[in-house]
């Protein structure tokens, strides 16, 4: 190949740019991936709850437990009723109650027992989600950019494992290895629903791949893996992101059936062995008791209600349009037509 | 003003004489907005128009000038959340009140619209439901309207004959089953089947090829004549109505700019917009050097111009332009333009129509005789097959096989620029993607300075050249400008790719630079800006020049520009086409460019000195010089093209159709013989039984008998008039 005709060197002599500074593109990263992300964060109402939600859920797990002694046995009478002021104790000088949501049967404090539980459920839902999220776009993303054996392979084990019956293999599998771990437990739930996941991200791989900036990245002589990163993972983010948290809250409200089943071994606090417990000891037959049958309830709905309305805003978030709008460092006035 | 345009505004045809009993719609302050996030989106504003008894009234425009909102406004079909206001009214012609459009309840709308005005929408297959036969479409729209199935079936059969179309057949197909021609034209009929009095049609044909384009036009001639219909007929390409329509109205930035009889607006237009507009049309008469830029771009329906719209881009623009917003003034008495200084536009912008440029016709041939070195990239009787589609049942049958591309031989020579010309389905874009070694050929040598791209390929590091050293060479443009850039990656992003893999240890500092100084000389200027917007912020020609950029980023020796011109508006397509070229000689990059569009491909061999290759069912059937090929085609399908090519010279009459049928036949069974012999308008016996192969005269090549004097296909019997079974689209009878 000839020198004399390479553009670059042509290029040289007609440049009086300012390169930008390594400051200035600190600046502009911080705008574009930190700043301007949590302004659409805020200015969408669902994205706004739903993540004060989650974290008032983490500061509970990391804070609250810390803050909240956890629940002995016969701490107070069975079943005090939720803001009885017969039982108070002094915070910091402050005459509170004993026992906000009242005592279950053994005497223990619902509201101590329901915070104790959150770390748990939290490495739990992370660690499940986590798996699912990676397990289910590692292979849906390779099947459906690689094609040929690599896709058949892939695809069939997909095939296998959504044909397979969750509940079944679930209760097989908790019985068998009898996890203790939250975080193994979450990771044995995750295997229900990373294939399900695998298939849907596959059938938008192949609609993507197709498309001409993927074509012109292979014809720039780049391998499998950066176009992936560069031109698939990208513009499939919302995709994963979403299918992360339905896939957190259905661990969530599987382990909580699991453990209300009494097939996983109860270790911890958990919302689902406080659930258990206060079915086995009547708290449908009577009013006493039902404030620890909803105590855990309400906290794993809530938790469901935050994370379903923050997925259902992060799409905005991943939107090159919205985020162009709100950086500080782009000019924005000239966007073209949107009708067109 | 020459005495040709006084004589014109005199002889006007008497279905254009304008009287107040004679209209059929009139339109007064028509504007549709949309309430969105940043503003009113005003996309329709204070349109008046009227539109007289059995006339054809060509809108045209470029895309974003509104005029698929006044369409839509005329049926009163402005989807929601769209406003429409201010009144479209109807007058029967049987002589009832007049309608007023925009107060009709749904219930009247319904009947109003298929039974005084039907719609054609321009995507025929979206238009149709998937699941339900033709049939079935036919008699849902009788059946809706209360009409008389007989009659309106016996109507039906009429109308798809018309249309060169086996009614039979059509019928009893699902719409998959027809070609995109097909389905357009069985759309019209369908449109016509209540027998409306006006028959909108939005961009009918911006789909289709040029060949099925220029045969559903002069379809459409023939109908609104046999039928007393009124045709509105809505489109970006101007050359397109000019010999349609009787009075042409232009749009700009959501208003009527002009408006008048088609043929003064051609010859003689008096808003700078338009003149601009004709000026900057490629078409094959013009001389390349005339063609103009109009620079800018449209402006955005949230906060238009102040003043007269155009005036930023305009070149006669004053201060009073800015400030108030002209009225329409009469140019003559049937023609009006919004424009404060129409009288002065004709000097001011100029434009090759309409004034005697026969003598640029007959220019020097000199050159057939250029000398090409050593080629580039060499083609050696490729051929590439697809395998067809399968259902389960020929599970165990031999898999089907389309060729897309059939004995191909051609070579491209450093500094080169190769036109690829051809109907869709014909090959062209397997042939580029082959060239460029995207594409395994099943038989054949694709070679690249001597060394063959897909042994490198397979030997990995021991050929010459190694395969990572061919890939970088040979880049491509896409058609598409949406998906030719990540949405999800900045400019600058995009642009880093091609340097990292061209020149990978240059400095980040560097690499931005060069960035800048590439976009700054495409015209994108501040490049810092450029660099920092995602695609979104980007309009359709930016984003083809980002592309552009990225290609050459690789320091390619050839560029594959796949249509990278056809979704850009008529008004830009000269641009890009320009900075091709400019681009071209610069870096010494070679070309080979893939149109439908005869008169692109011209522009752009012509001025780089090129050749043009005509392709026919997987096939080249013609190649040479731009002189050739345009001047003095030699292959009745390139001469067919030729036809097809809208031009703008209102002398040019148009000739009858050479071809002998519209459809292309199924490229899964090509024909025996020539392959053109089912269409071809000199076919004889010959042409059947033997495939022709390619005769060299005076440096082009031709695959067809009659370039040779002395072949064997002067005493073979003529198969033009024979009366053939299963062909029913035959167009021997066209008028």
């Amino acid at each position: 190949m000839s020198n004399q005709n390479n553009p670059l060197e042509l290029l040289e002599t007609t440049d009086d740019v300012e390169p930008t500074t390594r400051s200035e593109r600190w600046r502009v990263w911080i705008d574009l991936w930190i700043l301007t992300p949590l302004q659409i964060m805020w200015k969408d109402r669902r994205t706004r709850y739903g993540s004060l939600i989650i974290l008032l859920y983490f500061m509970v797990g990391t804070v609250g437990v810390r803050l909240v002694s956890p629940a002995t046995q016969n701490e107070g009478p069975a079943y005090v009723q939720p803001f009885d002021f017969e039982y108070t104790h002094m915070v910091y000088g402050y005459e509170v109650w004993q026992f906000p949501l009242g005592t279950n049967g053994f005497g223990e404090d619902i509201f101590a027992q329901t915070i104790h539980a959150t770390p748990a459920m939290l490495q739990m839902m992370l660690a499940g989600g986590v798996f699912t999220a990676f397990v289910g776009a590692v292979v849906g993303i390779v099947a459906g950019y690689k094609r040929g054996t690599t896709e058949r392979i892939l695809m069939t084990a997909a095939d296998i494992q959504i044909a397979i019956p969750g509940l079944p293999l679930l209760i097989v599998l908790a019985m068998a290895l009898q996890p203790r771990s939250p975080i193994v437990v979450g990771l044995i739930l995750g295997i229900t629903s990373w294939a399900g996941l695998a298939r849907a991200l596959h059938s938008q791989v192949l609609a993507l791949r197709s498309e001409s900036y993927v074509e012109a990245s292979r014809l720039m002589g780049f391998g499998s893996f950066p176009i992936m990163r560069d031109d698939l993972i990208p513009n499939i983010m919302p995709f994963i992101m979403i299918n992360f948290m339905n896939a957190a809250i259905g661990i969530i409200h599987l382990s909580v059936g699991l453990y209300f089943l009494g097939v996983l071994p109860f270790t911890t606090d958990n919302w689902g062995v406080m659930i258990n417990f206060a079915y086995n000891h009547g708290a449908l037959l009577s009013w006493a008791g039902l404030p620890w049958l909803l105590a855990p309830i309400f906290a794993i709905s809530l938790l469901g209600y935050g994370i379903t309305i923050f997925s259902q805003g992060m799409d905005r978030l991943f939107n090159p349009r919205v985020r162009a709008r709100h950086a500080t460092t782009m000019d924005d006035s000239d966007e073209p037509d949107p009708m067109q | 003003m020459s005495g040709t345009t006084e004589e014109n505004v005199d002889s006007e045809s008497p279905r254009s004489v304008r009287s107040e009993g004679n209209t059929i719609l009139e339109v007064r302050d028509a504007t549709v907005s949309f309430e969105m996030e940043r503003g009113e989106s005003r996309v329709l504003n204070g349109v008046d128009l009227s539109v007289e008894r059995d006339e054809v009234l060509g809108i045209v425009g470029e895309s974003g000038s509104g005029k698929s909102m006044l369409a839509n406004a005329l049926l009163d079909a402005v989807v929601d959340p769209g406003k429409t206001s201010g009144s479209v009214r109807y007058f029967p012609p049987d002589g009832r009140d007049p309608i007023d459009v925009l107060e009709l309840n749904d219930d009247e709308l319904r009947t109003f619209r298929w039974e005084e005005i039907s719609i054609v929408f321009q995507g025929a297959m979206s238009s149709f439901n998937p699941t339900m036969k033709i049939r079935d479409h036919f008699a849902e729209t009788i059946d809706a309207h209360d009409a008389d199935p007989e009659e309106c079936i016996e109507r039906a059969y009429d109308l798809l004959s018309e249309l060169y179309l086996d009614a039979d057949r059509v019928l009893d197909s699902y719409p998959h089953e027809l070609s995109g021609g097909m389905q357009q034209r069985t759309l019209i009929a369908l449109s016509l089947i209540l027998e409306p009095d006006v028959l909108v049609m939005d961009e009918p044909t911006a789909a289709l090829d040029l060949l099925m384009q220029r045969s559903i036009i002069s379809l459409l001639d023939r109908l609104q004549r046999e039928y007393d219909l009124t045709l509105v007929f809505i489109t970006h390409d101007l050359p397109l109505v000019a010999h349609l329509a009787d009075r042409i109205a232009v749009m700009y930035a959501f208003e009527l700019a002009e408006i008048g009889p088609a043929e003064e607006i051609i010859t003689n237009a008096a808003h700078p917009y338009t003149r601009m507009l004709l000026g900057s049309t490629p078409n094959l008469d013009a001389p390349v050097d005339e063609m103009r830029v109009i620079e800018g771009s449209s402006p955005d329906p949230v906060a238009p111009p102040t003043g007269c719209r155009y005036h930023p881009r305009c070149p006669i623009s004053r201060d009073i332009c800015a400030e108030s917003s002209p009225e329409f003034e009469d140019v003559s008495a049937e023609h009006q333009a919004a424009c404060f200084f129409h009288e002065e536009a004709s000097d001011a912008v100029t434009y090759p129509i309409g004034e005697d440029n026969d003598a640029i016709e007959t220019e020097g041939s000199s050159t057939s005789s250029r000398d090409y070195g050593e080629p580039i990239l060499s083609l050696d009787d490729v051929t590439v097959e697809f395998e067809g589609d399968q259902s389960i049942l020929d599970l165990f049958d031999e898999p089907e096989y389309v060729r897309a591309v059939d004995d191909v031989s051609l070579d491209v020579h450093e500094d080169d620029v190769v036109a690829l010309v051809g109907e869709s389905g014909c090959g062209k874009t397997t042939l580029g993607k082959t060239i460029i070694g995207v594409h395994r050929p099943e038989s054949g040598n694709v070679t690249y300075r001597g060394q063959d791209i897909w042994e490198a390929r397979d030997s990995h590091r021991e050929a010459e050249i190694s395969f990572s050293e061919i890939r970088g060479a040979l880049q491509m443009i896409h058609q598409d400008p949406g998906s030719s850039l990540n949405p999800n990656k900045r400019v600058i992003h995009s642009l880093r790719k091609p340097l990292k893999k061209s020149q990978p240890d240059l400095e980040r500092v560097e690499q931005e630079r060069r960035i800048m100084a590439m976009l700054e000389y495409v015209g994108m200027s501040p490049p810092e800006d450029y660099a920092n917007r995602y695609p979104h912020q980007l309009s359709g020609g930016e984003k083809q020049r980002v592309a552009l950029i990225r290609a050459l980023l690789m320091n390619p020796d050839v560029i594959l520009a796949d249509e990278a011109i056809s979704a850009l508006d008529v008004s830009l397509r000269v641009e890009m086409m320009e900075l091709l070229l400019d681009l071209q000689g610069r870096f010494n990059t070679s070309f080979v460019f893939i149109s439908h569009d005869l008169s692109n491909a011209r522009y752009l061999a012509e001025k780089a000195d090129g050749r043009i290759a005509v392709m026919y069912l997987g096939e080249i059937v013609e190649i040479g010089t731009v002189e050739q090929i345009i001047h003095d085609p030699q292959h009745p399908y390139t001469q067919a093209l030729r036809w097809a090519t809208p031009d703008l010279n209102p002398r040019n009459e148009s000739e009858e159709s050479p071809i002998r049928a519209i459809d292309i036949p199924d490229p899964k069974d090509p024909p025996s013989g020539c392959r053109f012999h089912t269409r071809c308008p000199e076919a004889r016996e010959i042409c059947r039984q033997v495939h022709p192969t390619n005769i060299s005269t005076n440096g082009s090549e031709v695959a067809c008998f009659r370039a040779d004097p002395d072949h064997d296909y002067w005493d073979s019997p003529s198969i033009v008039n024979e009366e053939s079974d299963d062909d029913e689209t035959s167009m021997s009878t066209l008028d």
